[in-house]
This record gives C-alpha cells, sequence and structure tokens, in this order.
C-alpha cells in the first residue's frame, strides 16, 4: 500500500507558499475583475509568513499545515483568512499523529478541511467559490480509491477534478460576497478562491505523490 | 406641419394665424394675437367677452387662443412649490391610508414653531368640519389645546363638546379639561366634562365610579359623539408624554418594552396600531380605542419626525380618517411606509433641463492611500510639532505633551476623531491638555489610547476627561475610565461639552454636542490642572465654562471624507443649513441663504437669548472655520458679532478667528462665545503652549 | 466537553468574520443611506480581529476565555460606537458562560440574552430608537421565552433569528435617535437601520454554528 511519510512532507507547504507568491498579480487580476482585487496581496502575505516560520525548521507536514492555517487565521483577515485557516487546521489536526500516511487517512484529512470551510461558510457548489474547486477534487479523490486506483492515481485525480472545478466557475454566477452585487455580470471570469483552491490542491497532490514509498 | 405645434404669431404666413386676427395688435405684443389675449386674461384681469371685444373676435376664439397658449407653453400656470409638494403628499396620504381627507401644511423654513402652524391648520379644518348638531369629543394635548385656542366659530346650534378622558393632577396647560373648555368656548357648544380622574388606582375603582350615575351620563355623552380630534403622541425619550407626567414613567417603560410607539386619546399602540396591554389596563377611565374607532370622523393633528412611527401606527391602526400634518412629517410618513412620492416638479412637461446637482461624484483630495489618512496625518503632525507632542508607547493615537504633565497636577485628556484638526491635538501643551487620544475619522478612539493617554498624564491628583458628547466617545471613554480606577486606581472624572446650542433645546441641555466650543473649555480646564487645582475645583470651573459656552454654526457646502470622496449630505444650491454640527448633524433650520449680517444676527440673537448678558460684561468670541471657509469670510462675520456686542454694551476680552474646530471640507462657520466671569477671565489668560494656542 | 465547546465559539466567531465579509457591501450601502457608509467595514474590520486574535489564543481557551478574548480585539480594532457596544455583548457573554461552560442550549439562550443586556446597559438605549437593539431585544426576548419553554436548540435558533428579522425589518420606519444617524432625523426614515441588519446576520451565523 502507497503512503508518504509525514515527517518528511512538511516542504510541501513551502513549495504550496511558493506557488501562492508567485501566483500574486494573477490572482488579483482575477480578484479585480469581479471582487475587491486584493486576494492575491492577501494570499501571498500570508502564505510567505507562513514559509518564513517555516524555513529551515524541518517540520512534519501536519505540523508546518497548522502553522499554516494559523497565520491565514490570525493575519490576513476578510473571509479567505478564517476559511483557509480553518481548512488548514483542521489538515493538520486529522493527520497529526500519523507517522504514515496512506490513501484512507488522506481522504479523512481532505473532508475534515472541507466540512471545515462548510461549517463557517454558507455557500454551496454552484455559488462560484472556492468549494467548486475543492468538492469535486475530493470527490474524485474518492471515487478514485473506490475504483480500486492506486493513491498515486487518485491524487492525478484529484489534480484534474480540482483544475475542471476550478473552470467551471467561469460559466458560474457569483451568490456569495463583493462579486454576487454584480449578478449575471460575474459571468466569463474565473473565481479568485476556486483559483488559489486549485493551485494549493495540485502542489499538495503533487507533493504527496513525489513522496510515495 | 400641423398648425397647432407651428410657432405661434407667424400672422398670415401660415395655417397656423388665428382665423379672426384683430386689424391692429399693439406693438408691445409684437404680432403675436395669443400673446395679446393672454396678457388681457391674466394680466389686466378682463373677462373673454370684454377680451373678444378689445381684439375683435369671437369669444370662442377668445376661449380658444386662451387654451392653446396653455397647451403650447405660452402661459405656464404654477403653483409655489411648497404648496404643490404639500399638496401631493397630502393626496399620496389620503390615497395610501383610505382617508376621508387629508391636509398637509407646507414646509416654512422654520419660521414659526410647528405646533403654532399646525394649531392654526387644524382650527380652519375644523372650521369646515364642525357643523351644527355634532357631538365632538377632544382628547388632551398640545396640538388639540393649539388648535381649539386658534378656533373661533359662532354660527353653530346644538353642538356639544365631550371630554375624551378623566382629569389629571399633573401640572401642565393642556390638560384634559383646559383642551376641552377652550374648545367649547371657541365654538360655544356645551361642555362635557369627565368629572373622574384619568387614571384610578385599581380596576375596582374603576367600576365603582362608572357606576356613578354622573360618570355615567358623561360616559354616554362620550358615546355619543360623532366627531373626534386629537393629537397622537411620540413614546421617545423628550416627548411630551414623559415630561407632562400624565402616566407614570414606570409604566411608560413597561408599555415600551412591550413594543408600544404612541399614545392616542391616552391609549397605548404598537406599530401596528394594535393596543398594547399593560400596568394601566383597566386604570383608565376615557374613550377606549374600539370607541373611538366608532365614531364616524376621526381627526388626528400631529406633526413633526419624531412622531412619524407613531402616527404611522395610529393610521395603520385606522384610528385616523382625516389627518392634518406638516409637509416634512408626511413625507416621512410615506418614506416610512415605503410609498414613493411623485415628484411634482417631474410631472407635466417634464424635464426642465437643469443639470443633476451632484453631477461630480468624487471630490478631489490630497490622498496616497485613502486607508492611511489618520496614520499619515498623524505622522506628519509628530513631524512639525514634536517639540509640543510625543507618543505613548510608540502608539501615535496616544500623544502626550512634552511638557505637560507632572507630579502633583490633575491630568487633562481631551479627544475624539480625526477630521476637526487643529482639533484635539493642537491644544496639547504645556498649560492646555497633557494627553489626547485620537481616533478615525469622525469616530471615537477605542479605550485603549484613552487608557494610555490616562495613565501618562496623570500626576496622582486624579485625571480629568473633558470631550465632546457623543454617543462614541461617552462609551469609549466611559469604559476607559472604568478600566483607570479598577487597574490603575487613577481616578477619573468627565466633563461633557454641550456648547452647540443649536442641537438640542434649552430643556435638554446635556443632550447637546459639543463642537468648537471646546476650544474654550480645553483653554479653561487646562489652565485650572496647570495652576494645580483639586480635582474637585478642576471639575466645577471646566463645568461652568461649558456652561457659559454657546455656539451655533452654518454649513453652506457639505463634507466629503476621504474613503468615500462622497458628499457626506447634500445641500441645495441656494440653501444653508443653520445650527449644523461638526459632522454634519441637521440644524434647527435649513433656510435661503442670506448675507454674512444677516447669518450673523441669526446666530447672535439666539445666543443672546441664552446667554443673559447686560451691559458690561465680558466675553471671549471665537469665530471658526469649518474647513473651507476662508479668513477672509470670517472676518466678515466677526466685524459683525463685534457691532452686536457692542451695541450691548458687551466687551471682547480676547478673540480667535481662523480654523479651530473644523468638518474636514465642510464650507461653512461657526460662532462661539464664551460667557466670562472674573474667575474663568483670570483662567482664560493663564499661559499656555500649545501647537495652536498660545497664550501669555 | 469544554474543548468541544470552544471548538464552537471559535467557529461561531469564524462563521460571524466570513458572513459579514461576504455582506460588507450590502451593510456599508445600507449605512450610506443613514450615516457615513462604513458599517460594513467596521464590521468586517472587528470580526477579522477577533478570528486573528482567536487564532492565537491557547488551544485550552475556554468559551467564556474566547469571548473575552474577542471582547478586546473587537473593542481595539474599531472604537467608535459598535467597538464599546460588542466588547461589552462579549464580556457579559463571557460571564454568562463562565458557570456552564459546555453550552446547553440554555447556554445558548443565556449568551442572547447576555449580550443584549451588555448593548443595551453600554448603549443606555431602548427600543425603537433605530439602533442594533431593535433586532437584539427581540431576540434576547424568544431566547428567553424558548428557555423558559425548554425548547431544543433548532426551535430557539429560529425564534431567535425571526425575531431579530422582524425587528431589523421594523426599524424602516423608526427615526433614528441614537448614534450618529440621529444626525439625520426624518431622513433617516425608510431606511433599515444598519447596525440591526448586521444583528441579523450575527445571529444566523451563530445559529448555524451554534445548533449541534
Amino acid at each position: 500500500m502507497q503512503t508518504f511519510n509525514n515527517a518528511d512532507a512538511g516542504a510541501i507547504v513551502l513549495s504550496m507558499a511558493e506557488r501562492i507568491v508567485e501566483n500574486r498579480a494573477y490572482l488579483s487580476e482575477i480578484d479585480g475583475k469581479i471582487g475587491d482585487g486584493d486576494h492575491g496581496v492577501n494570499m501571498a502575505k500570508g502564505f510567505g509568513m507562513a514559509a518564513e516560520r517555516l524555513a529551515g525548521k524541518n517540520l512534519s507536514l501536519a505540523q508546518s499545515l497548522d502553522t499554516l492555517g494559523t497565520v491565514l487565521m490570525t493575519e490576513i483577515g476578510g473571509s479567505m483568512g478564517p476559511l483557509y485557516g480553518v481548512m488548514f487546521t483542521e489538515f493538520a489536526e486529522k493527520i497529526d499523529g500519523a507517522e504514515a500516511i496512506d490513501s484512507a487517512a488522506f481522504s479523512t484529512m481532505l473532508h475534515a478541511g472541507l466540512e471545515g470551510i462548510q461549517s463557517i461558510g454558507s455557500a454551496k457548489v454552484g455559488d462560484k467559490t472556492l468549494l467548486d474547486t475543492l468538492v469535486p477534487a475530493v470527490e474524485a479523490f474518492d471515487a478514485a480509491i473506490a475504483d480500486g486506483k492506486t493513491f498515486a492515481e487518485a491524487l492525478d485525480a484529484l489534480v484534474a477534478a480540482a483544475e475542471k472545478g476550478r473552470d467551471s466557475t467561469i460559466d458560474l454566477v457569483a451568490k456569495i460576497g463583493r462579486a454576487s452585487r454584480l449578478g449575471e455580470r460575474s459571468l466569463g471570469v474565473l473565481d479568485a478562491g476556486a483559483t488559489s483552491c486549485a493551485i494549493i490542491l495540485k502542489e499538495l497532490s503533487l507533493g504527496a505523490a513525489q513522496r510515495l514509498q | 406641419m400641423a398648425p397647432k405645434t407651428s410657432t405661434a404669431g407667424k400672422t398670415g404666413q401660415s395655417a397656423s394665424a388665428p382665423p379672426e386676427a384683430a386689424d391692429v395688435i399693439p406693438l408691445r405684443y409684437g404680432d403675436d394675437p395669443y400673446v395679446w389675449a393672454c396678457w388681457l386674461y391674466y394680466e389686466d384681469g378682463r373677462t373673454q367677452s370684454e377680451i373678444a371685444e378689445i381684439m375683435g373676435i369671437s369669444r370662442a376664439t377668445v376661449n380658444s387662443y386662451l387654451a392653446d397658449a396653455r397647451s403650447r407653453g405660452i402661459v405656464n400656470i404654477s403653483l409655489e412649490p411648497s404648496r404643490l409638494s404639500s399638496i401631493t403628499i397630502a393626496q399620496e396620504l389620503k390615497r395610501h391610508f383610505h382617508l376621508q381627507d387629508c391636509y398637509v401644511v407646507p414646509n416654512d423654513e422654520g419660521k414659526e414653531p410647528l405646533i403654532d402652524r399646525l394649531g392654526k391648520a387644524g382650527a380652519q379644518a375644523l372650521a369646515k368640519l364642525i357643523k351644527s348638531g355634532d357631538t365632538l369629543t377632544i382628547a388632551w394635548g398640545r396640538t388639540t389645546l393649539a388648535i381649539a385656542e386658534n378656533l373661533a366659530m359662532s354660527n353653530l346650534q346644538d353642538v356639544t363638546v365631550v371630554q375624551a378622558t378623566g382629569g389629571t393632577r399633573a401640572s401642565f396647560s393642556y390638560t384634559p379639561e383646559q383642551c376641552a373648555f377652550t374648545l367649547a368656548n371657541a365654538i360655544g357648544a356645551k361642555l362635557i366634562t369627565i368629572t373622574a380622574p384619568a387614571i384610578v388606582s385599581s380596576s375596582t375603582v374603576r367600576a365603582a365610579l362608572l357606576d356613578e350615575a354622573l360618570i355615567g351620563d358623561q360616559f354616554a355623552a362620550l358615546s355619543q359623539s360623532n366627531k373626534a380630534i386629537f393629537g397622537v403622541s411620540s413614546l421617545r425619550p423628550n416627548s411630551t408624554i414623559h415630561t407632562s407626567g400624565f402616566f407614570e414613567s414606570v409604566s411608560i417603560q413597561d408599555y415600551l418594552s412591550k413594543g408600544a410607539v404612541g399614545v392616542v386619546a391616552g391609549r397605548f399602540i404598537d406599530a401596528m396600531g394594535q393596543p398594547v396591554s399593560g400596568p394601566l389596563d383597566g386604570r383608565i377611565i376615557g374613550l377606549s380605542l374600539d370607541k373611538l374607532r366608532s365614531i364616524g370622523m376621526r381627526i388626528a393633528v400631529a406633526g413633526g419626525f419624531d412622531k412619524v412611527p407613531a402616527i404611522l401606527a395610529a393610521l395603520r391602526g385606522a384610528y385616523v380618517n382625516v389627518l392634518i400634518t406638516d409637509a416634512a412629517t408626511g413625507q416621512g410618513i410615506l418614506n416610512a411606509e415605503g410609498v414613493a412620492v411623485p415628484d411634482p416638479r417631474q410631472r407635466g412637461r417634464g424635464d426642465t433641463g437643469a443639470a443633476p446637482n451632484n453631477f461630480r461624484t468624487q471630490i478631489k483630495k490630497f490622498l496616497n492611500n485613502p486607508d492611511n489618512v489618520v496614520e499619515e496625518l498623524l505622522q506628519g503632525i509628530l513631524k512639525a510639532h514634536g517639540n509640543y507632542l510625543a507618543p505613548i508607547n510608540g502608539s501615535s493615537r496616544a500623544l502626550v505633551a512634552r511638557n505637560g504633565p507632572r507630579d502633583g497636577k490633575v491630568g487633562l485628556v481631551i479627544g475624539g476623531g480625526t477630521g476637526h484638526e487643529p482639533c484635539f491635538v493642537g491644544y496639547v501643551g504645556k498649560g492646555l491638555a497633557d494627553a489626547v487620544a485620537v481616533g478615525n475619522i469622525f469616530s471615537s478612539p477605542p479605550p485603549a489610547p484613552i487608557l494610555d493617554c490616562t495613565r501618562a498624564a496623570s500626576g496622582g491628583k486624579g485625571v480629568l476627561y473633558v470631550y465632546g458628547n457623543y454617543a462614541g466617545d461617552v462609551m469609549n471613554f466611559e469604559m476607559a475610565a472604568e478600566m483607570a480606577a479598577e487597574d490603575e486606581e487613577i481616578e477619573v472624572r468627565t466633563v461633557l461639552t454641550t456648547d452647540d446650542i443649536a442641537s438640542s433645546s434649552l430643556e435638554d441641555r446635556e443632550g447637546r454636542r459639543g463642537v468648537a466650543g471646546n476650544f474654550f473649555v480645553f483653554k479653561i480646564a487646562g489652565a485650572a490642572c496647570d495652576r494645580g487645582l483639586s480635582l474637585d475645583e478642576c471639575e466645577a470651573v471646566t463645568r461652568k465654562a461649558n456652561a457659559r459656552t454657546f455656539t451655533i454654526g452654518v454649513a453652506l457646502e457639505p463634507c466629503s471624507l476621504p474613503q468615500t470622496r462622497r458628499h457626506n449630505f447634500e445641500i441645495g444650491p441656494d440653501e444653508m443649513e443653520i445650527g449644523m454640527g461638526i459632522h454634519g448633524e441637521r440644524g434647527v433650520s435649513r433656510d435661503r441663504m442670506m448675507t454674512a449680517d444677516e447669518v450673523t444676527d441669526r446666530i447672535m440673537d439666539r445666543i443672546f437669548a441664552e446667554m443673559n448678558a447686560v451691559s458690561g460684561d465680558r466675553v471671549a468670541v471665537l469665530v471658526n472655520s469649518f474647513g473651507a471657509t476662508p479668513l477672509m469670510e470670517l472676518y466678515i462675520l466677526f466685524r459683525r458679532v463685534e457691532q452686536r456686542l457692542a451695541a450691548k454694551n458687551i466687551h471682547i476680552e480676547a478673540n480667535w478667528i481662523g480654523h479651530y474646530c473644523t468638518s474636514l471640507d465642510m464650507a461653512g462657520a461657526s460662532i462661539s462665545i464664551l460667557h466670562l466671569d472674573a474667575e474663568l477671565n483670570d483662567l482664560l489668560h493663564h499661559p499656555c503652549d500649545t501647537a495652536f494656542l498660545r497664550v501669555g | 466537553m469544554s474543548h468541544e465547546a470552544a471548538r464552537r465559539i471559535c467557529r461561531m466567531f469564524q462563521r460571524i468574520s466570513v458572513d459579514i465579509d461576504a455582506e460588507k457591501d450590502r451593510l456599508s450601502d445600507l449605512d450610506g443611506a443613514i450615516g457615513d457608509a462604513d458599517h460594513g467595514i467596521t464590521m468586517s474590520l472587528g470580526f477579522a480581529a477577533v478570528t486573528s486574535a482567536l487564532g492565537r489564543l491557547d488551544p485550552e481557551a475556554t468559551p467564556s476565555d474566547l469571548f473575552k478574548a474577542a471582547a478586546s480585539a473587537f473593542l481595539d480594532a474599531v472604537g467608535a460606537s459598535t467597538g464599546p457596544l460588542y466588547a461589552t455583548a462579549f464580556r457579559r457573554a463571557a460571564q454568562a458562560v463562565r458557570s456552564h461552560e459546555a453550552l446547553s442550549v440554555s447556554a445558548q439562550a443565556e449568551i442572547v440574552e447576555a449580550m443584549t443586556m451588555g448593548i443595551r446597559e453600554r448603549g443606555k438605549g431602548q427600543r425603537g430608537d433605530k439602533t442594533m437593539l431593535d433586532a437584539w431585544i427581540p431576540a434576547a426576548e424568544a431566547a428567553a421565552e424558548a428557555r423558559e419553554r425548554g425548547e431544543e436548540a433548532s426551535v430557539m435558533w429560529a425564534n431567535i433569528v425571526a425575531a431579530a428579522e422582524a425587528g431589523a425589518k421594523a426599524t424602516r420606519s423608526m427615526v433614528a435617535a441614537r448614534g450618529r444617524a440621529a444626525r439625520l432625523g426624518e431622513r433617516s426614515l425608510g431606511h433599515v437601520d444598519p447596525g440591526a441588519a448586521s444583528t441579523v446576520i450575527i445571529l444566523r451565523a451563530m445559529r448555524e454554528t451554534l445548533v449541534a
């Protein structure tokens, strides 16, 4: 059975932060079309600060995710701070103490993060939010495992579904937050949260896949 | 081209020429018979037949000339706009609430008290509505008494006036007995009073009283009423229902907590007009709400925007089918009910081509990031005035005077929102305030910086807080004072400044706002603290300074916040608002623009009425710009202030003219007078040294 | 038990923060009609500060610690009048839950009642002033009634939210007596008070996170 080692996987969070910081301008640009235009700046600020705290410490994935969650919760405000903050602290809590993470533990982790987000946000799939990325991604991972696919194959399925979910937001009308005031005019544009969520899930999956034993 | 739409007056050139034009049209009318006909009709007041004769045409032609002249716009018939809008509001009220009739008194821009205007209007209406043979029940109230006092009818027969409720022990002029008596007298009616108290101690007493034959007869007369006249009372804190003493105040609180919003004929109703039960149930002697509703004509006279919720409730409960109110209140009722009133000016011929009054949506300002305005302001202030001010614990939101606090001296802490510069930071230094807490724009500082200031200012003899009377400031400073007492064992006393005499009536002096007169109150408080007076003494003299400081402001143009860069309120192109507060709070009245002297006189008349100065008294004068008004205009105002004071032989001991307490970029000015006595005069001259005020 | 309760309180504040943030523009628009157009921004800043402060807190914190921390964070971030009002509300809530940290249904009712009491004491206002109290007072009454009748959580919260919604709606026909909007007098008529509108958002978020 494929697993990856919790203790060796902390660097995944650093590469996640790297991708988010790289995409700062892109995320803000997408957000600017229908929102505040500060998504990239805020996310880069939070992930950047977390990366600074983690650099050189060689922490486990659980510890790194916990730091990331706390930093996002305490530093970036708005709605993204608490939403991603809860997601990462839930991730961390579920794999805390586990030495090796198998597909079942990974799925439990994903579900806890999703439930965390759903407990503090009122959005549903189809409202043009990060849930349009996260929900199909988690479902695709579970479905692949149920079909007897390997952990690695299931991670591929997760990334593909996340990106498909992200792209689906182009055709959605925003129901939540500032963009919802635009109504039909929010059509034709990606949702910034869905986009950052796809980046995060892709880095998480790639990092896990590389470390599979 | 259709004849009807061709230009009037091309005689003999087109089909539009009047068929029977007279041979000679007087020169002054050009060659236009329409104008001639109209002139004769509207200006000279001739009849149509006279005009036909003068013009040498038939009467039918004259008639069609006059009609055409209106449809072509040669003649415009216009109603004075305020009357027109009051008629529109009345029609809307009548339609929406299914009233028999409604009269709306036009706005008069505050020339005459509302109660008098309603009294006169109500009297006029009653003169039309009361008929011989009527039995009229009248409730008590200031408005109903005003109506009775304005009414005189001598041609009625067999009219009976019945008092709607029992009597009261409370001593006010508009008692139930007085209202009924005055009305009966004014129309020569037979008077039936209710010879029992309006409120009795228990339902048993009530039952016993109603069993008495005399009172039974009186109630029988009451139930014969075919018309009722009454006011509607609000339950808001300053309304007469509280001040009259008619109801026990405990009972009023009880009804309020159950959702009562108003009182009709001595009975409490909720927002939907339903009766509210409470401690007075079964103890009231008077017309019941059900009885009221069974009376054929129910005339309510009430106005004042604070009464809107109560009047709305009375309308919703159908206690009223004839309403007399004023335009502002009527408009308010419709707004509250969500009914749009068609703008009469938009009717008929449509757009007059006037530009929208706020076509520019963003005000220009010197800004970097609007969110950093306060930080950048404070950075600038600390650089410019670092010799006076220093941050406490590195925070620019709490600043201490470099040369201020010392042991054995009462500390003076002031503070408030930004946007009023040089208030408050400009008055921190030796001999004035020891520390200042700085909030966001127009917004109180939180308790933490106030507490920092308190610690920094404390010299072991207690700390005095002086700040403007605003809900937010009061809450934050109170919390800071509680923390100072509990955690630091520093005794804090507070004097709220309430110098804006336009913001509330004299009876509600404690509810007034603090505005530019802060300047004088701070000065006196600072001097008292610097002299080493005790906390008690400092507090007492500061209270006295506040009680003897009188300010009225006038706004000409609105201000705009850096974050929104939109006007905070709107003032019409030829309007000004007397009594406007320093955040744009509503004033006493919107008026047509006046000359500088007229404005000054309006302000000074009001100040004189309150300050009771006599010949030989001394005052200090502050003429303060709200931000955009230049010194040039301030001096023009001061010139007149001096003339008015000199005419009363009041001596100006000291004067300040300039920007002392601003409201961002508002155009306008305020005049503050500190009425000195020997002690205040002495403290006024006590030396102080701050960035914006130096004495001695 | 107390740990689970603390988690729910954290979630509650996080949800309030997210929901207020989502409605920030609408709240500011309401405020623009009758105030300084900053109510949405102020509330969103205040609750962001609360979430942030709670994120820093020791994981062993009790519900009453959380309410206390929320009070200080909100107050320092906001000032104005909203700051002291909600800070006092959270302090009263901290006192109310001190003796039953497990957040039983009746404790939840007491939180709503205590918050309302705090706002009333600090603001010295009453019903009908067109303020947040016009939503909080009916909500607290609904909470007290449900507590006395021993209703289950979902029923109680449905009543609380419905009462607050009706109260907020009723502010349309009120004239502002307190706070900044009071300067508008009758011009404040016809608009829902933004403070009452944000109260409804808060209570809904509380319902979503506290009903187990």
